[in-house]
């Protein structure tokens, strides 16, 4: 099995303004937005890294 | 917490979701609609910049609580800063107001919730409910608490991120070309001109526009769209925001009081925004003016159809995808022909270079035109620049 590249959501809001950018641009609906908080289903999660463009202010990084 | 029953489920509070369940409340429904912030309408991710021709058709009626300014007209700036104004007299029904978007949001839920409906707020939907193959409400989750909404039909209208539009199996998935990434920041100790909305246009802003609107004398949002399809690395949205106030003295000595990210959808229609026991509607269901980024006003008329749809579906007790035609048979008539419109123009504007841009908007220089079309615009680019008028063949 090839092991996925990490990603990384900085959702503590030093970067994340919780715009929901990545949430609505994802096309497997794996991320979630939840008030203050956002992840991600790390197990459907492709690493496609449209998320990473959509974000407006660099908190999604993978690599 | 106890499970509730209702005629009508709507999820989310913004303008769509509130001008749906005033509609189905005011056609004989009982209705129930449910927002997971604890306020509605902030925090505010919007540009607000407002048409006006369309609230009497919806029944809103203009308000000094939520308009911040009366605008006379747009100015859309080339490349070369050169500009093309467009006022109510050759443009009629595209300008309007800047607004307050979470005093905006609130009226309209007042109106919902005056015209009968109920509201529950800090109440998020996290699955859709399956009955014989028909949607029958939704899973929801209060203050941490689980419980079951039943409900004859249930309205999606949960914005650009809407998760309930998959659920129910609808295409609502986006091609890169179809998205744009948003940034804005209120700025206040800037130069902006009260009487108009400015955009820019061109390679500072790939795919999209930098937009100006003034909310008062020295306060203004001044925000950016870039096309996803365009972007290739992280925070380019703001790189290229950051980048253009920077070269415009009015705007670079501005303070920030606030920013505001988002997703905004500038696709085709979707082709289905219907299933049985389910509506889809406003952001959610891709109603987003494809040339524009604006959604208010697609969603709240197409919000008063579909509240109306649902009351009717529970009168009559046919809440089936059968139905919901007359739904995507009315919205799509009163919409669908200028979001296919602008979507093209959308596709053709992202292609321009920057001399193009500028070529077009000199040729209207000092050209009076009676009625700002794409026809007649392309007339005047034609009588001073004939070879670019071969770029818009299609349009002619």
């Amino acid at each position: 099995m090839v092991s996925k590249k990490h990603l990384h959501i900085e959702s503590s809001g030093q970067l994340c303004i919780y715009c929901g950018a990545c949430v609505g641009v994802c096309p497997l609906n794996c991320v979630y937005l939840d008030e203050t908080r956002i992840t991600f289903d790390e197990k459907v999660c492709t690493r496609c890294e449209i998320c990473v463009k959509a974000c407006p202010v660099g908190a999604i990084e993978i690599g | 917490m106890e499970n509730l029953k209702t005629d009508v489920l709507v999820v989310g509070a913004g303008p769509a979701g509130s001008m749906a369940a005033k509609w189905a409340a005011k056609s004989g429904a009982k209705v129930l609609l449910i927002e997971k912030r604890q306020e509605i309408g902030s925090p505010v991710r919007c540009g607000e910049g407002i048409s006006k021709s369309w609230l009497p058709e919806v029944g809103i009626t203009p308000s000094s609580k939520w308009i911040n300014v009366e605008v006379e007209g747009a100015r859309i700036y080339a490349p070369n800063e050169k500009c093309l104004e467009i006022n109510e007299k050759n443009a009629g029904n595209e300008v309007g107001y800047v607004v307050e978007r979470d005093g905006f949001d609130k009226a309209l839920a007042i109106d919902a919730a005056n015209a009968g409906t109920d509201v529950l707020l800090k109440t998020a939907a996290t699955a859709i409910r399956r009955e014989n193959g028909r949607i029958v409400g939704v899973k929801a989750k209060r203050s941490g608490e689980a419980f079951d909404i039943d409900a004859t039909v249930t309205i999606g209208a949960d914005g650009f991120e809407s998760q309930i539009g998959r659920w129910a199996g609808l295409p609502t998935n986006l091609a890169l070309r179809d998205m744009d990434s948003c940034l804005q920041y209120r700025m206040t100790n800037v130069d902006c001109d009260v009487r108009y909305c400015d955009f820019y246009l061109g390679k500072v802003t790939p795919g999209g526009y930098v937009w100006v609107f003034p909310k008062a004398e020295g306060l203004a949002n001044v925000g950016i769209g870039v096309q996803l399809s365009k972007i290739k690395g992280m925070a380019e949205a703001r790189q290229y925001l950051d980048d253009w106030i920077s070269k415009h003295p009015a705007y670079s000595k501005g303070k920030r009081i606030d920013i505001v990210g988002g997703g905004v959808s500038i696709s085709a229609p979707m082709k289905t925004t219907s299933t049985d026991g389910f509506l889809l509607v406003g952001d959610a269901a891709r109603m987003i003016d494809p040339l524009t980024g604006g959604g208010i006003a697609n969603g709240c008329i197409a919000g008063k159809i579909c509240g109306e749809y649902a009351a009717r579906a529970v009168a009559l007790g046919t809440p089936t995808k059968e139905f919901f035609q007359g739904y995507e048979k009315d919205w799509r008539a009163r919409l669908e022909e200028k979001l296919y419109r602008n979507w093209l123009a959308k596709e053709k504007l992202c292609s321009l270079s920057d001399e193009t841009f500028n070529k077009v908007v000199d040729a209207l220089q000092g050209v009076k035109l009676e009625k700002l079309t794409v026809h007649n615009i392309l007339k005047a680019v034609r009588d001073k620049y004939p070879e670019v008028t071969k770029e818009f063949a299609e349009f002619l």
